[in-house]
């Protein structure tokens, strides 16, 4: 997909959480090439102390990449790593203090829990009694305590990512870098694990990136959100801001699900698409072609009746039900309107209106809910 | 439907596999009945016998050929020798293989493959010839020795071959693609994850290869440890043609025995000998494989 530009908000966000803050970790325009393919491409991001960063974005988009580099696990062909305002971008990983965290935990399979965890701890000279001590703290904080004696084979993949986790941690690093760390669990687990994370980073406020492919982890734990595409990044905002106001048709389209749909602006305030005229906030643009993006829980389907009866929603045109997918907490409609077809979300009531295929229905939805995206996509 | 498919066909497949294995395994078992149980019986029960000057067996039982051996002072030197040989062998072809198997684990797989050829192919060369390579190499007009006087290092050439160092050479060289081989059979657990995560915790690169890389190494460490070992230990030909009838081992004296001396009985109990000597090693290997586990 052609990214498309939306005017008034830049790709790297003009409303970026904490502006005010100084950035504690700081990105300045780093690269990496892989012959004469860019994985990263001249990546700048700034984040303050303490706060957790999701570094979002569909497969290949060098999100791995990205984390390898700040951990030094991946030489840089460009650009500057600074952490607290020194550059560690040409330092080894062993000197850099930043705990990681892998996707398929990479727990040392000789030691026991206790050794995995004091590993850090050893390799930083700190003294035995110590050590014992911190272990311990260490795995009652991941609500471990007392399994320092077993081997990692001997735990599930849940216990597993909470001692690499403890093991990170332990040796207070600077910054924690998380690769996908819930993929390989099951979605229960995956939500309990995303609230004990977010708890353990914010009470230690540990400055924290976490790359995930999953929107609902990103947009749910974390203090800002990095979108990332073809090596670059697309937008970086607060989960709210990538949500309700995303830079670009690309953001728009993968952070959640969305109704991209080509048509023409007529006025500041007015687009067309199909036969309808809609009002919405162009941020400007006078005129040109568009793709305007509606999220499909933010059309409301009704009864079918007449448009011009008083209703909150200014905009709204009339369709026909062609598919309905039942989800269990939603139910999606697909509504054919004459000229395109709107995907609506609506919440399942116990005793809710359910519409059926092949029914008319009138779907309206407010102004600002209208995403328009001057140039159009296609 | 399918899965009743499937249980029927695994139903099937269960009933049928204790007799296919069995038919499967009958050609195995009895050649390894004839050809090795069974003589290795026999050689058990000849080492208890006597025998008369000429070689012939007198068909009474003792336990004379154990206890001559067991009381010579050679014997035992011979004992101890090979030991020694065994273990200094098996050391250096372990330090010899070890970095190429840890390269042949890392590089990419299309690499891999071409390499581990080239690593194994040695093993196509009889070791026979390789020996008389060696002897070509490491003799007194050989190319080692030639290119060191030539250079002017040397003025007399050094003695290669003939003693134990030949003989040591030659083995190691001899050992390696099967050391090689064995160390990447054991090299499973090694996942240069773990490496980054002992980085980012602090390790530099000797620490993460000592805490890290070589204990995960260690299961391909003692098995091939263990078959350069026994490989040694029973190696024949190298310490034969390279040692130059200077070097004195529990094989060579086997052959000495049963081929030149005609007293079989003694030939059988050194060769017992040397089984138990196997035996130790596996008991030892496993037990240090069961720490692993
Ligand atoms: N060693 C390499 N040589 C060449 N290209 C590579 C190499 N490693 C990664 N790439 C490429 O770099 C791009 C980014 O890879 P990266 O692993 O960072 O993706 P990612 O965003 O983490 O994806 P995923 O969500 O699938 O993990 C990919 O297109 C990949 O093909
Ligand atoms: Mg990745």
């Amino acid at each position: 997909m052609q990214m498309v530009e939306r005017r008034g908000a830049s790709a790297n966000g003009d409303a970026r959480p904490g502006d005010s803050e100084p950035a504690f970790l700081k990105l300045e325009g780093i690269t990496k090439q892989y012959g004469t393919y860019t994985a990263v491409d001249n990546l700048h991001l700034d984040l303050p102390r303490g706060k957790l960063l999701g570094l979002l974005g569909p497969s290949g988009c060098g999100k791995t990449t990205t984390l390898r580099m700040i951990a030094g696990l991946l030489s840089v062909s460009g650009g500057q790593i600074k952490v607290g305002g020194d550059d560690i971008a040409q330092k080894p990983p062993h000197k850099r203090d930043i705990g990681l965290v892998f996707q398929n935990y990479a727990l040392f399979p000789h030691m026991t829990v206790a050794e995995n965890v004091a590993f850090g701890l050893e390799m930083r000279g700190v003294a035995k009694s110590e050590i014992a001590t911190r272990v311990e703290e260490a795995l009652e904080m991941v609500r471990l305590p007392g399994y320092g004696t077993r081997k990692p084979k001997e735990m599930s993949g849940g216990q597993q990512q909470r001692v690499s986790l403890a093991r990170a941690l332990v040796i207070r690093p600077r910054i924690l870098l998380l690769d996908e760390p819930l993929s390989n669990l099951d979605a229960k687990l995956r939500d309990e694990m995303r609230v004990e994370i977010r708890e353990i980073q914010q009470r230690l406020s540990i400055t924290t990136v976490f790359v995930t492919h999953d929107q609902v982890e990103a947009l749910t734990m974390c203090d800002c959100v990095g979108v990332m595409s073809g090596g670059k990044l697309a937008q970086l905002g607060s989960p709210e801001d990538i949500y309700e106001r995303p830079a670009n048709l690309f953001v728009a389209d993968f952070v959640g699900r969305a109704n991209a749909l080509e048509g023409k602006i007529e006025d500041v305030d007015t687009v067309r698409f199909g036969d309808g005229v809609y009002k919405c906030d162009t941020h400007g643009a006078r005129n040109g072609k568009a793709t305007i993006v509606i999220r499909p829980h933010r059309v409301h389907v009704t009864p079918n009746r007449d448009r011009t009866l008083v209703s909150v929603m200014t905009n709204s045109v009339h369709g026909r039900v062609l598919r309905v997918t039942y989800i269990g907490d939603v139910v999606q409609y697909d509504i054919d309107t004459g000229t395109h077809v709107l995907k609506a979300e609506v919440h399942t009531a116990s005793g809710g209106h359910a519409f059926a295929a092949g029914e008319k229905v009138l779907c309206e939805w407010k102004p600002q809910d209208m995403l328009v995206f001057a140039g159009g996509g296609q | 439907m399918n899965q009743t498919v499937d249980a029927l066909s695994q139903r099937a497949g269960q009933r049928r596999f204790p007799l296919i294995a069995l038919v499967l395994l009958v050609p195995m078992a009895i050649i390894n009945l004839v050809a090795f149980v069974l003589p290795v019986l026999r050689l058990g029960q000849i080492s208890f016998m006597e025998s008369r000057s000429g070689g012939v067996l007198t068909g009474n039982y003792s336990t004379e050929s154990y206890i001559g051996f067991l009381t010579d002072r050679f014997s035992l030197d011979l004992i101890g020798n090979s030991l020694f040989l065994s273990l200094s062998v098996t050391f250096i072809t372990l330090c010899c293989a070890y970095p190429i198997a840890l390269f042949l684990h890392r590089v990419s797989p299309r690499w891999r493959n071409v390499l581990f050829v080239v690593t194994v192919s040695p093993l196509l060369v009889s070791s026979v010839v390789r020996t008389y390579g060696w002897m070509v190499i490491l003799g007194e007009q050989g190319f080692v020795n030639g290119l060191l006087m030539s250079s002017g290092l040397i003025s007399s050439p050094l003695r290669l071959v003939n003693n134990w160092m030949g003989v040591t050479i030659g083995l190691v060289e001899v050992l390696i693609p099967y050391m090689a081989l064995s160390l990447i059979a054991g090299f499973g657990r090694l996942d240069v994850n773990l490496e980054e995560a002992a980085a980012s915790l602090g390790a530099n690169a000797w620490t993460r290869f000592r805490r890290v890389v070589f204990p995960l190494t260690l299961p391909g460490v003692a098995l091939g440890c263990l078959l350069c070992f026994v490989l040694s230990i029973s190696s024949f030909i190298t310490p034969k043609l390279l040692g130059g009838g200077r070097v004195f081992l529990l094989a060579t004296e086997i052959y000495d025995q049963a081929v030149i001396q005609l007293e079989w009985p003694k030939a059988a109990a050194t060769s017992v000998i040397v089984l138990v000597i196997f035996g130790l090693a596996l008991a030892f290997y496993s037990r240090v494989v069961r720490r692993f586990e």
